[in-house]
């Protein structure tokens, strides 16, 4: 018993060293330096909380906080429902099924940043392909700058969604299998038709599997910033700048956008504002379902 | 009758096609577009080749560097796969199996790994970490941190672990096997087909993983690896940077991918759910 003892310690102990070293220190590590002014050299010196006095009048970080919210409730209100539709689509006894669920999940494997390559090349504004395209159909006379000012957010939500949607359509399909058929057939005897069906059985009886899933969804969203770094580097004029990003910048500044300097103090305090902004709105994402858990 | 019921089916079909064509067409547009030449690429507005330029993938390859990019890349993911299933697996056993002072705790760090996001901030201390250990002029510092998350794919072993019956173990016992032994003789062969699924999972990630290997290779560009290589062409010193070699290299980081998707996407979809009912 002992002996068992010992080597279950052996045997924990290269995942507990690994996890310790670079998953716990470099969190502790950034607590400390948040006290303190530090720009990557020099002696670091400490000036309380004179960091996060910063980052609330740092404009360009709460622009980066707006955006972060548009860029995450964009991409949700068109993932969340289309994935959920597309799931209860293909969890019925439809010809070619398994086939349509591999294709949707497919953008699922592709790395974000090697996909916001080939996004950048349809997108771009003045040789796309897809303005090519567009304007040989003749639908639009001039190109769309897709990632002009106006419209980036716009494209960097198209591509976030088209990367999800599979995503959450596998998830909800996991969930939709735990109902009973039969609830459907009795209610087809009844006469239900499909918008009353999803509003009134599906969406109440996937429950809390529903609010899992969309939990997760939001805090995966907001954290998302790689393949908006590929294609934009959060412009044009910080348009598509997420905190992520942002925080990013802070550590290994972007050479072709701008003179922002390394600055690990400040970086250190934003990264923990972020982290509360995260924590923030999946509390209060718990607090709302649960009242409404209540009403219902 | 049957006209309104084909009828009735209509609008889900047309979704279901539309979502279909939207999908697949980043992907198709990559593949054709890295056999077009530049100029067809961007003015053309073709949808197949005029001339299928099979060389754009040599000249990516040769002069583009995305040799030594793919060889980065299957480094990476190779070790990082085989680390990471080990570590797992390893911890995973201990801990389904054995009853041990300061598992709680253990447990509690692996999952506050995975909750805990402060985002970019810990890549300075871990990259001052290998530049302290030497291993950030080789890619072993990006594969040992990569291998240090492995928090999900312990979750996931972890979760296969129920299917092994305990009894197993004991009878290994009884024959004289002892803790390490039933490790290697019994677990890990029943737990093969699980470790493969997981592997998927794990190779993929360290395959598309872009910030980390972009934090080490930042002062050295001969350790960037394909998403790293891929995106530097996008802002590159050369103006002229020509979108058919783009399209050839991200197609030589997402055709593996593919293929191995298009024989094995139901174990892709297994482990996508496993890990989140976990």
């Amino acid at each position: 018993m002992m002996k068992k003892r010992f080597g279950a310690y052996v045997f924990t102990f290269p995942s507990l060293l690994l996890t310790i070293v670079f998953g716990i220190y470099p969190v502790v590590w950034a607590l400390r330096y948040m006290f303190y002014d530090y720009q990557g050299f020099g002696t670091p010196k400490f000036i309380g909380i004179d960091n996060f006095l910063r980052v609330s009048r740092d404009m360009e970080f709460w622009n980066s906080v707006w955006n972060t919210f548009i860029y995450a409730s964009g991409k949700l209100i068109i993932t969340i429902p289309l994935s959920l539709i597309l799931a209860v689509i293909l969890n019925s006894k439809l010809k070619g099924r398994q086939l349509f669920r591999a294709v949707f999940f497919m953008p699922t494997i592709f790395s974000a940043s090697v996909m916001a390559i080939i996004f950048y090349i349809i997108f771009n504004s003045y040789n796309g392909i897809l303005n090519q395209y567009l304007l040989k159909i003749g639908i639009v006379n001039a190109p769309i700058d897709w990632l002009g000012a106006s419209n980036a957010m716009l494209t960097t939500i198209i591509i976030a969604v088209w990367g999800a949607v599979g995503n959450y359509m596998l998830l909800f399909l996991a969930g939709l299998q735990s109902i009973p058929e039969d609830i459907y057939e009795a209610a087809a005897i009844d006469g239900v038709n499909p918008i009353q069906k999803m509003w009134y059985m599906t969406i109440p009886l996937l429950g809390p599997v529903l609010q899992m899933i969309i939990m997760l969804a939001i805090t995966v969203s907001l954290k998302g910033y790689e393949s908006i770094m590929v294609l934009t580097e959060g412009g044009p004029f910080g348009k598509t700048e997420v905190m992520y990003l942002y925080l990013y910048k802070l550590f290994f500044p972007l050479t072709t956008s701008g003179a922002a300097i390394q600055n690990i103090g400040y970086g250190s305090a934003v990264g923990f504002t972020t982290a509360v902004i995260v924590g923030f709105v999946t509390w209060i994402y718990f607090w709302i379902s649960k009242k409404l858990n209540n009403i219902y | 009758m049957r006209l309104k019921k084909a009828l009735s089916k209509l609008p889900v079909w047309l979704l279901l096609a539309v979502v279909t064509i939207i999908t697949l067409f980043p992907v198709v547009v990559a593949m054709l577009g890295s056999l077009k030449t530049n100029l067809e690429l961007t003015t053309g507005a073709s949808i197949f080749p005029k001339e299928w330029k099979f060389g754009n993938y040599i000249q990516a390859w040769n002069q583009a560097d995305f040799s030594r990019f793919t060889f980065n890349s299957v480094f990476v993911a190779v070790f990082v796969t085989i680390g990471t299933l080990l570590v797992a697996a390893m911890a995973a056993y201990a801990v389904d199996r054995v009853q041990f002072r300061g598992k709680k705790l253990y447990i509690f760090l692996q999952s506050f790994t995975l909750f805990i996001s402060i985002g970019a901030v810990v890549l300075r201390p871990q990259f001052d970490m290998m530049v302290g250990l030497g291993l950030q002029k080789s890619l072993w510092g990006v594969i040992i941190i990569l291998i240090s998350a492995h928090a999900t794919a312990f979750f996931m072993v972890i979760g296969f672990f129920k299917g092994i019956p305990r009894e197993l173990d004991e009878a290994a016992l009884i024959d004289g096997c002892n803790f390490y032994s039933i490790f290697w003789r019994i677990i890990l062969p029943l737990l093969r087909p699980a470790l493969a699924v997981v592997a998927l999972f794990t190779f993929r990630g360290a395959w598309n993983e872009y910030i980390l290997p972009l934090v080490f290779s930042l002062t050295r560009p001969d350790l960037q690896t394909l998403p790293v290589g891929l995106a530097s062409l996008r802002y590159g010193a050369g103006a002229a940077v020509e979108n058919h070699l783009m399209l050839a290299g991200a197609c030589i980081s997402i055709l593996p991918l593919l293929i191995v998707y298009i024989f094995a996407n139901r174990s892709f979809m297994q482990v996508t759910v496993g890990s989140v009912k976990g």
